[in-house]
Order: structure tokens, then C-alpha cells, then sequence
């Protein structure tokens, strides 16, 4: 088998070829085909007006990775026939811009459209802006933060969260301008590490997910008044009140069933909480009412979830190295759509892109952070291999900036614009 | 002669057909005639045999003339023919009546049986004889009549003394007793003599008188006397019928003794006398008769036609059934019919044949096609090669024909050669087991059915500078505690391996062990003679308060009793690390343990002496010794799970105390050398033991005191076992730097035995002072192992 009949197309008007078969060596690569297919772009179009541009192949909704022969093979196609391949302009690799360094490890990152906010086991979060410079140290907590989130920016103020070891999360207002940085409420309730939270997409709710088998559903708008907390009557009142960091809020509604910890929370949508656990679940919930409203169980435990609007899935980070994509509202047959698999660590974090609907990142003990489209299910996109510690953490930002933390205290930033430049 | 006096009569009929014609066999005759004579003549009438012969031949030709009746009469009653016709001619009456006596007279003697038949043939035949007369006188045989003269007249004479009442030899010739001819005198009959001893008399004579015995006058002296001089004594033989001595004469004695000596009687009797084949078994060419086939033989018979035709109207009726066909195909019998194939299969199996000989190929040929000839080169080659490695064990050779081939120098050589291989070709079969190693495993499920198992290494703990000794999890198993020869405790993070808490000791730590009750937060470490409970503060912050509180609260009791122990509470300094209490042991503690309540704690002591184990009740600070004897050194003790049981490691034993009644439960042999660790099943029926051997025991305390198995897969010396809470696991660390993990199934049936499989061998960690694997743990929910070794790592296999 030498040469293989194939059909070259593409939705991209821009870089149509004629719809003819041609005949290629089967062994070729993505770098031949990539070849060929320039060679008759600029046979049709004059040589001024194309320049040369990396494709990438799909065949059969699948992204060429290996020789086309074997990949056929593997994928069990015959070679009898004339092959249709898709072809896209290639993704740009990411490209990394920042390295920021912490005093300890990163437990976690989330971005705004300005800022970064990151939250260490130095029982502080920090707040960066894009070119990682330290903006505001956000010290308070008695232990590690272990997560954090941006609530919504006001004008000059922007609301923030953070959760840590020490059973708490704080809700804080930044003002920006004044570069001030007040606790406004701390949010007491849980019995364990706060591991998890959530903000809601309508930014009033936010959720927290505890050690302690617990999620709780908080109000994420702040208040001056303070929620009353039973009070440990031997504990002097006076002293609690220099410990505490802003005014003491207690939980809307605390919903309970994971029987082991819960390591990930999320909205999909105002209604809806989904979080993964431990104990090998990943429930779903109905905020309004407090219920559970399904649960995908799984083998391993769960690590992380993200999931993806626009293409309505989860994908979730567990011990066993592997990134699965679960469809959370089917009822019945196969909850696992596809599993990504290439880590070689436990999936510490996982994150969907904001943009495109096939692109998610995941970071893994192996200090690997991979970039994967679903469409290419055995091997990723991209490896971002410069950390050289665990990742801990990686957030996707809207226009292209990828992030990660990890364990050896840096955060790196990537420019990632082929998925915006390809729509 | 026998055979011609059966067939006697056939022979006359034979001759009356034959005689008509003349003189054809007229010697065959004259024979019959003369055989013919002697059925009614006596022997002794021989001469008148012979003058008869003479006789006939003389008349015979005017005999040719005569009917057969005629020769007949002419041949059978020649003598008594004659003699009628001398007598008397007119009273033939008489003398018919008179023949027949007279003919049986003659006959008179021998043979009885003949003079039987003749008699009866005589008495058919009076006739005859008359008309034989006549024609015997017409014919005038005077010649003859010379001859019988002799005999008519004693004939006559006989007749005379019958009348004289002599009894004469004759007389008793009607006496059937053929035995003894002599005795004719005496007609006592055969009775024994031994009747007449009494009497005068020894008998009776034929008129009916008696016969008086002779005087005895012969006594013994007489006898010897005529013994002695009568020289014929020795043929004198005394008769008792008669009472006479009858004197033998020489015919008399040499017949004796022939008899004697098994000769015939009979001196002229040839017993060698050639063989006469009458019957020969030749197939004459001539039938015995020239008698045309009747007529009735080739005309179909009308019965049997009948016959036939009733049988094949029975036949058509179906009256008849046709003879059912024998079965004629013999009936054999299976010998080895109801023998095992099997038996057949394996005799056959067993036999080797001899191995046979290559047969000759064309390079063996006189005359060999020449490529299969050697070239130069490959002769040298061939020469230069070791015997036993050459193709051929003889160089091909060309001869022009085959008279001028050599004779084969090897052959006695080759000859030897096959000798040996078919003497030392085996004659049986070695009989090998062949079993397959795998069939004697047995039956194990695949340790990819009892998942889940830590199958890889997830996370590496880093941060002790020294072996780590020990590790305990916490009951949320959100946290490790490590305790290391650095002297340093480490609090880890487990879900990331972060280092949370590190905490300086005074002295190498032994063992550390967290409190199983999670409402209390509290860690038993011990290094040197110390045991620290240590509050890592990590845990609910209501739990770890609470946990200060509690031992904050010990009132003091009243009266001060001795203790073994001293408990303290810790200085500021430390009580700033976390140190809540402080118990000080008179020698080094090496091992301590939490009951699962959490009050009570079991440190063992490294001491020969009878402290060797002790209770500490952290809540009452009180200690206690409970053995009062030493019965060998403690390795290691452990509190049963549920019941108030104690387990106590000694180097080769494990007893189990009730620690309420306060006795000795059971004692479970490990048929090791040195026990290294034990674990307590959740459950508490099970137990298993590491020891130094690189052995692993499992003990079913239901079952027995003896290891319910013995695992043998590490190389090296164990050093710590662990079971799982709530999955079915326990796993072994081993100075061989691997952790085995294996499925341990113990089911709630009791009839069950519990299930123990291997899953997997987890290695990681790298051998530092031959030391590898020094403490292995469970995640209290997860299947995951932790091992913390001599290479100052914790690793985590999930």
C-alpha cells in the first residue's frame, strides 16, 4: 500500500482547493499533506496572495497525528476507498509570556479580564496584573488557600473570594483605584478545608465545597449586616472578633450526600451546582431546592471538573491520569463520552476553553499542562512541560491567555490565539 | 478261512452262474468245494479229503451236465454218500434220518457252531439228499468209499456202544462244554468235586450210576515215593472228575508248552502267513457285478413324484416354512471387548520400536551419479571434519562395475554399531508426569476482577532527611504523619504531598501512630524513652480544640499511685510544637498503639525484662503493666478492633490476651523466625504477621493457631504490614524496596476461608543501607498504599 486515493476539503472559503481525488503516499505525515495542500493553494491562487500556512488534517472528525496509513489503520478505515480529509488551519502553539514567581506553591488561579488572582499554601492570594506584576496580597486566612475566584468587577471595585484550609472563605472588596483591599464577609460554616468554590454565572450565589463532605451555597453580594453564629459561649467574645476577617456570613443553603470529600465545584448554569468528589461521584444539584438532581459515578476519584457551555459537557481531572468527558444530562447509556488520556499524574486541574467548544486544558501531577481537542482523544494538542513541579491549577481566560500553578511556586502564562484566529 | 465261510452263500451263487460254463474256473471251485468240505467233515477226516478231491475231479466232467442243486448235494454230502450207498440202498429212509445223525457225527468235536449251521441246513434239506443218493450210486465213487471204510465203521461201532453204556469220548459230543473233551465219564455236571469229598461216589454215569472213587491207597509217603522213582510223575496229572492219573503224552506236553509260551496251538498254523488283500482299495475297472441297472432305477418313481408333489403343494400352502438359514458365521468372542482402551493405548504407547536403519541412498551406490561425488575440496573437508560431526560417515565412491568393489573395511564396525543401538535403544517409555505447572496453581481469580488495588505510584512525599520509620494516616485521610530517623514528625498533605507541619523531636522516631477516634485529633509519637501525644492541629478546628480541652481537663487524682510511667505535661516550648502530654518510659519505647477508642494507648518497650508492654489511659493519665511475666521479647502488640482483645507479637508466636478476664486466649504459632509486624484485620478475625524471613502469615483465629497461609513473595525481610479498613487489601513492605499488595477477602460466612490473592508488586522506592520499605499504610478510604522507606521518601500508590 504505497499511495492512498484522498479528497482534500475544508470550510474555510479561504483556503479551498478543488474537489478532485489525488493520490498520496500512504506514509505521508501532517507536514506532507500540509505541503501539498499549500503547493495547490498556490497553483490556484497566484504566489503573491498565498502565503504559506501550517494545516492540520482530520480524518474523519479525528486529528492526524501519525502517518495517514496507520492512523487509518488504527482507526480502522479502509484503504479501499477515497479518503475524505478535513483540513484546518493549524493551531498556533501557545506562546508563553509570563512566569510569575510565588514564595509558595500555587493552589490555585483565576483571571478576570485584568487580573490575576492566585491563591498559595502561604495562606495568601495574591493579585497580578497580566505582565505579573504583584498588585495586592490578600492576607487574612489563618492557613492555605486553597481557591479562589473573582465574583464581578463594579467600576472600581471588584469582589473577590478566597477559601482555605482553615474552613473559611472570605469575600473581599478590592478597590482598585485605591489599590484597598477590605474583608467583607467571612463565610464560616464548614467543618474541613474549604477546597472548592464556585461563583454563579449571575455573580449573587457562590458555592464551596469542603473537606467536610459538604457544599454550601453562599450569597456573594456583600451586606453590612452580620449573620448570626451560634457562639461557643467559652470563648471570650472579644477575641473572636480580632480573628475574624470582616463580618461573619453563614450559608444559604448547605447541600449534602458526598460521602467523601468534594474536590471541585462548578455552576453550569444560575439553578444548577455540579460537584465532584471523592468518593467517586459527581452529583449534580439543584440550587433552588437543595436536591440532588443526578450523579455520573465514576472509578477513581475525582479531582477537578470544568465545564463547557458551549458544548454542554464536563470534563474531569481524576487519580487515575485520565480526562473524561461526561455528558451530564444524559440519563441513560454511556455517561463517558471520551477519555483523554495521555498524563501520567493524577488530572490536578482541568479547564474547557471559553471559546471553542473542542479545546480544553489540563494539568496533571506529571507537571505537564496539555492542551487537547476532543477531536484528537490520544494525544494532545500541545504540552506545556515548563513547570517543574505538580500543577496544581490552570485557568483558561477568554481571549487566549492560558495559566498554571503549580508546585514549584510559578505560575506561567500562555498566548493562545489560534482558536480565535482560526474561527 | 473265516471270510470264506461268511460268504459262503454269495459263493454259491456266484458258482452256479459260473459253472455253466466249463472249465473256465475250475480251479477256483475245486477250492470252493474242498473250504466247503470242511464245514461238515471233521479234521480228522483229512485223508477222505483228499481221496474226495481226487474224486470229483475225476467226475466232474459228467457233473457238467448237472442243475446246481445238484453240485450242491454232490459236494456237501459226498462222504455220507457214500457210505449210504455201501450200507444200503432200499432203506435210504432210514438212512436220511441216520445221515443227519451221522453227518453230525462226523462233524463231531471242534467245531460246534458249524455242526450248529449244518444241522439246521440239513433238517431244510432231507430231499435233496434222497435224490443225492441216487444220482451217487449211478455215478459208483467206489474209490472213495475204500477210504471211509475206516470210519463208517467205527461210526458203526459207536453206535454199538451206545447201547453198551460205555461211556465213549464220543458220547459227549452234544455236551456244549467244549472245554474239557476228556471228561465225558463222569456226568456230575459242573459242579465243584469238592461236594463228592464225603461220599464213596464221585459222580454219575450216563444210566445214572455211580461212579465210586478208586481206592485210596496212595498216602503222602506213596506220592513222595512215586515222585522220587516214576520218572513220568512230572506229566502224571491227578484228575478230580475221574480221580485218575492221566499220564500226558508228548503232543500233549509240547502243546503246553507252546501255550506256555504264548505260541498257537496249532504246529502248523502259520501265523506269518502272507497277507491275501481280497478288499484291496484299488477301484477295479470292472464292476463287482455285471448285473444290468433295473429298470425301476432310471424310470422316475410315481411315489416319489407323489411325494413331491405333496410337499410342494405344502410348500406353495405355506405349510412348509423354508428351514431357516443357519446361522452359519461362527460366533466369536470378543476377548478384548470389555478391555480399558485406554490400558490398549498406554501398552502400545509404552512400546519403542527398534530404530531403524537409513535406507541406502544413491551416495551409497557402487556406482553413484556424480554429484554425489565428493570434489577434491570437500573430501579434505570432509576428512578434516570430527567423525561424529561428518554428514556422511563414508566417502561416496565410483567403481566401474561391481566385481571390482572392495570388501567394506567398516563393516564389522557398522555391524557392531547397530548392535549397540538396538541394544541400547530404550525398550520402554520413560513415564513423565506431565502436568502443567499452571494446572497445580490453584484456581485464582485475575487480580484485574478484584479491583480496586494501588496499582501505581502516585506522589512522592519529600522533605525527611533520614530514613522514615514510620507513618500513620490520619482517620479523615486527609493527612499523613511521618516520623523519621531526623527526628523530625511531618505532616503531610495527601492529596498534594505537601509538607504541612514539621516538627522537631528529641531522638529518632519509632513509631508514630494517629488516634483512631476522629473526634480526637491527637498523635502518639515515640523516640527514646518518650512517648509525645502530639496535636498536629489539623483537623476540624473544633476537634482540635476540643482535644486540648480534653486533656486540659485531667483533674488531678487525690491519692498519688506509683506508676511505671511518668506522664508530664509538656514545657511552653513544646507544648508550642503541639506536645499535650509527655510519657516518659524507664527504657526506649519502640512501638506504640492506639486502641480503637482512642483513650487507651500500648506502648512495648525494648527490655528483657517483665515490662515489657504497657497501658497508658491517656484520659485518667494512668499506666498499667499487664504481664507480670516475660514470655520472650515483645515485637509488637496490637488492640483488637471490637473486642477487648490484646495481641502481643513475640519473636516467633502472637498471643491474644482477654484483657477483661485477663487471660491468655490463644497463641498463634507464625512458624517464623522473628516477627517484624503484625496487622489486625477490621474485622478481627484475621491477622497477619511480617516477619524477618521475608514471610508473610496469615492466621484465621477461627480456624486455627497455626498460618492459615504463608506467602512467600518477598526477598527480603519484611518490616511492615498493613490491612485495609474497608476494602479487602493488605499490603507488606519488605527490605527488598517493594510493596506487595494483596486481596484479602475475608467473608462473613464462616465456612468460608478468606481469599488471598496477590495483585500487585508496587516498587519505588530505592535501596539506602539495604534498607528498603520500612512501613506501609492505607488511605482510611481510598485504595491507596502509602510506604515510607529508608530512602527518606513517603510514596503514595494509588
Amino acid at each position: 500500500m504505497s499511495q492512498l486515493q484522498v479528497r482534500f476539503f475544508t470550510e474555510n472559503a479561504k483556503y479551498k482547493v478543488d474537489d478532485v481525488p489525488f493520490s498520496i503516499p500512504a506514509a505521508s505525515q501532517v507536514q506532507d499533506l500540509s505541503n501539498i495542500i499549500n503547493k495547490l493553494l498556490e497553483a490556484k491562487h497566484s504566489k503573491i496572495c498565498h502565503s504559506n500556512v501550517e494545516f492540520d488534517f482530520l480524518v474523519r472528525g479525528n486529528f492526524l497525528r501519525t502517518s495517514l496509513v496507520n492512523h487509518m489503520e488504527a482507526e480502522g478505515i479502509s484503504t479501499e476507498e477515497v479518503v475524505e480529509i478535513e483540513y484546518v488551519q493549524r493551531f498556533m502553539a501557545p506562546q508563553p509570556e509570563e512566569c510569575i514567581m510565588h514564595d509558595d506553591w500555587i493552589s490555585s488561579v483565576d483571571t478576570e479580564s485584568e487580573w490575576i488572582l492566585t491563591g498559595s499554601y502561604d495562606k495568601t492570594a495574591r493579585i497580578w496584573t497580566q505582565e505579573g506584576k504583584a498588585v495586592m496580597t490578600v492576607a487574612g486566612h489563618t492557613d492555605v488557600v486553597k481557591d479562589v475566584a473573582w465574583v464581578k468587577r463594579d467600576g472600581v471595585t471588584s469582589l473577590l473570594l478566597t477559601s482555605s484550609m482553615d474552613q473559611t472563605a472570605i469575600l473581599w472588596e478590592w478597590n482598585v483605584e485605591r489599590n484597598k483591599l477590605k474583608a467583607r464577609h467571612c463565610c464560616r460554616g464548614h467543618a474541613g478545608s474549604v477546597d472548592s468554590i464556585a461563583v454563579s454565572p449571575n455573580q449573587t450565589k457562590f458555592c464551596s465545597g469542603s473537606w467536610d463532605k459538604m457544599l454550601k451555597i453562599w450569597s456573594a453580594v456583600p451586606t453590612d449586616k452580620e449573620d448570626e453564629l451560634e457562639e461557643q459561649r467559652d470563648r471570650p467574645r472579644k477575641k473572636q472578633k480580632t480573628e475574624q476577617m470582616g463580618l461573619t456570613r453563614t450559608p444559604i443553603m448547605t447541600l449534602s450526600g458526598h460521602i467523601e470529600a468534594v474536590s471541585s465545584v462548578l455552576w453550569s448554569d444560575n439553578e444548577e451546582v455540579c460537584s465532584a468528589s471523592w468518593d467517586h461521584t459527581i452529583r449534580l444539584w439543584d440550587v433552588e431546592t437543595g436536591n440532588m438532581k443526578s450523579t455520573l459515578t465514576g472509578s477513581k476519584v475525582f479531582n477537578c471538573i470544568s465545564y463547557s457551555p458551549l458544548c454542554r459537557r464536563l470534563a474531569s481531572g481524576s487519580t487515575d491520569r485520565h480526562v473524561r468527558l461526561w455528558d451530564p444530562r444524559s440519563k441513560d447509556g454511556s455517561l463517558v463520552l471520551l477519555s483523554l488520556t495521555s498524563h501520567t499524574g493524577w488530572v490536578t486541574a482541568v479547564r474547557w476553553s471559553p471559546s471553542n467548544e473542542q479545546q480544553l486544558i489540563s494539568g496533571s501531577l506529571d507537571c505537564v499542562v496539555k492542551l487537547w481537542d476532543t477531536r484528537s482523544c490520544k494525544a494532545p494538542l500541545y504540552d506545556m512541560a515548563a513547570h517543574e513541579d505538580k500543577v496544581l491549577c490552570v485557568d483558561w481566560r477568554e481571549d487566549g491567555l492560558l495559566l498554571s500553578g503549580g508546585a514549584d511556586n510559578k505560575l506561567y502564562t500562555y498566548r493562545y490565539s489560534a482558536s480565535t484566529s482560526a474561527a | 478261512m473265516h471270510a470264506v465261510s461268511k460268504s459262503s452263500e454269495p459263493r454259491k451263487t456266484a458258482k452256479m452262474s459260473k459253472s455253466r460254463e466249463k472249465n473256465t474256473k475250475r480251479r477256483v471251485v475245486e477250492d470252493d468245494e474242498d473250504q466247503l468240505d470242511l464245514f461238515k467233515e471233521n479234521k480228522d477226516e483229512a485223508p477222505q479229503k483228499q481221496v474226495e478231491k481226487d474224486g470229483p475231479s475225476d467226475g466232474e466232467d459228467s457233473d457238467d451236465s448237472d442243475s446246481e442243486e445238484s453240485v450242491f448235494s454232490g459236494l456237501e454230502d459226498s462222504g455220507s454218500d457214500s457210505e449210504d450207498s455201501e450200507e444200503d440202498e432200499e432203506d435210504f429212509e432210514e438212512e436220511a434220518s441216520s445221515g443227519d445223525e451221522n453227518q453230525g457225527e462226523g462233524s463231531s468235536g471242534l467245531k460246534t457252531k458249524q455242526e450248529l449251521s449244518f444241522t439246521k441246513k440239513t433238517q431244510g434239506k432231507p430231499q435233496r439228499e434222497k435224490l443225492l443218493v441216487k444220482e451217487k450210486t449211478t455215478a459208483g465213487k467206489t474209490v472213495v468209499l475204500k477210504g471211509v471204510a475206516k470210519d463208517n465203521g467205527t461210526v458203526q461201532g459207536e453206535k454199538k456202544s451206545k447201547g453198551q453204556a460205555i461211556p465213549p469220548p464220543q458220547v459227549d459230543e452234544y455236551e456244549h462244554d467244549t472245554s474239557d473233551e476228556e471228561d465225558i465219564r463222569n456226568t456230575v455236571g459242573n459242579v465243584p468235586m469238592e461236594w463228592y469229598q464225603d461220599y464213596p461216589h464221585i459222580g454219575y454215569d450216563l444210566e445214572g450210576k455211580k461212579i465210586f472213587k478208586p481206592i485210596r491207597n496212595k498216602d503222602e509217603l506213596d506220592e513222595f515215593l512215586d515222585k522220587m522213582e516214576n520218572p513220568d510223575y512230572w506229566r502224571t496229572v491227578h484228575d478230580k472228575m475221574t480221580s485218575t492219573d492221566i499220564r500226558l503224552t508228548d503232543e500233549q506236553i509240547s502243546l503246553v508248552h507252546r501255550l506256555q509260551s504264548g505260541q498257537f496251538g496249532d504246529v502248523n498254523f502259520n501265523e506269518y502267513e502272507p497277507y491275501i488283500d481280497f478288499f484291496s482299495g484299488e477301484t477295479m475297472i470292472h464292476p463287482v457285478t455285471n448285473r444290468p441297472q433295473d429298470k425301476r432305477s432310471f424310470i422316475p418313481s410315481l411315489i416319489e413324484k407323489e411325494k413331491v408333489s405333496k410337499m410342494v403343494h405344502a410348500i406353495k400352502m405355506g405349510w412348509i416354512k423354508p428351514r431357516k438359514p443357519k446361522e452359519s458365521d461362527l460366533q466369536f468372542y470378543d476377548l478384548w471387548a470389555k478391555e480399558d482402551p485406554n490400558a490398549i493405548l498406554g501398552r502400545h504407547k509404552m512400546h519403542v520400536p527398534a530404530p531403524k536403519m537409513k535406507l541406502p541412498g544413491h551416495e551409497e551406490s557402487y556406482n553413484p551419479p556424480p554429484e554425489y561425488l565428493l570434489t577434491e575440496e570437500e573430501r579434505l573437508a570432509w576428512e578434516q571434519q570430527d567423525p561424529e560431526d561428518r554428514k556422511l560417515s563414508f566417502l561416496p565412491q565410483k567403481f566401474s562395475c561391481l566385481r571390482s568393489v572392495p570388501a567394506y573395511s567398516r563393516f564389522i564396525h557398522e555391524r557392531f554399531e547397530r548392535c549397540l543401538d538396538l541394544y541400547l535403544c530404550p525398550r520402554q517409555r520413560k513415564m513423565r508426569v506431565n502436568v502443567d505447572p499452571e494446572d497445580l496453581i490453584p484456581k485464582l481469580p485475575k487480580p484485574r476482577d478484584l479491583q480496586p488495588f494501588p496499582t501505581i505510584q502516585s506522589l512522592i512525599y519529600r522533605g525527611h532527611s533520614s530514613l522514615v520509620r514510620c507513618i500513620s494516616l490520619s482517620p479523615s485521610g486527609q493527612w499523613l504523619a511521618s516520623g523519621s530517623d531526623d527526628c523530625t514528625v511531618r505532616l503531610w498533605e495527601v492529596s498534594t504531598g505537601r509538607c504541612m507541619k514539621t516538627v522537631e523531636v528529641g531522638g529518632a522516631v519509632r513509631s508514630i501512630v494517629w488516634n483512631p477516634n476522629p473526634a480526637i485529633c491527637l498523635v502518639a509519637v515515640c523516640f527514646n524513652e518518650t512517648v509525645v501525644l502530639l496535636n498536629p492541629y489539623l483537623a476540624d478546628k473544633l476537634v482540635y480544640n476540643a482535644t486540648d480541652q480534653l486533656i486540659a481537663s485531667y483533674v488531678e487524682p487525690e491519692e498519688e499511685r506509683p506508676q511505671p510511667v511518668q506522664w508530664q505535661v509538656p514545657e511552653i516550648e513544646d507544648s508550642d510544637k503541639g506536645f499535650r502530654l509527655i510519657i516518659t518510659h524507664p527504657k526506649s519505647v519502640k512501638q506504640v498503639t492506639w486502641h480503637s477508642k482512642g483513650d487507651y494507648l500500648a506502648s512495648v518497650l525494648s527490655d528483657n525484662s517483665n515490662m515489657q508492654v504497657l497501658i497508658h489511659q491517656v484520659s485518667k493519665r494512668r499506666s498499667q503493666n499487664p504481664f507480670r511475666k516475660n514470655k520472650g521479647l515483645v515485637q509488637c502488640v496490637s488492640f483488637h478492633p471490637i473486642r477487648p482483645y490484646f495481641f502481643v507479637a513475640s519473636q516467633r508466636c502472637v498471643r491474644v490476651y482477654n484483657l477483661i478476664k485477663q487471660e491468655l486466649m490463644k497463641k498463634l504459632m507464625a512458624n517464623c523466625k522473628w516477627i517484624s509486624s503484625m496487622a489486625i484485620h477490621p474485622g478481627g478475625d484475621n491477622v497477619i504477621c511480617g516477619s524477618y524471613d521475608s514471610r508473610l502469615s496469615w492466621f484465621d483465629l477461627d480456624l486455627s493457631t497455626k498460618p492459615y497461609k504463608v506467602l512467600r513473595h518477598h526477598k527480603k525481610a519484611l518490616r511492615g504490614v498493613a490491612f485495609h479498613k474497608n476494602y479487602p487489601l493488605f499490603a507488606s513492605g519488605s527490605d527488598d524496596g517493594s510493596v506487595i499488595v494483596c486481596h484479602g477477602m475475608v467473608y462473613n460466612d464462616l465456612l468460608q476461608n478468606p481469599l488471598i490473592v496477590p495483585v500487585k508488586v508496587l516498587k519505588g522506592h530505592t535501596l539506602t543501607h539495604n534498607l528498603g520499605v520500612l512501613d506501609v499504610a492505607f488511605h482510611p478510604t481510598q485504595p491507596w498504599v502509602f510506604s515510607s522507606g529508608a530512602d527518606a521518601t513517603i510514596r503514595l500508590f494509588t
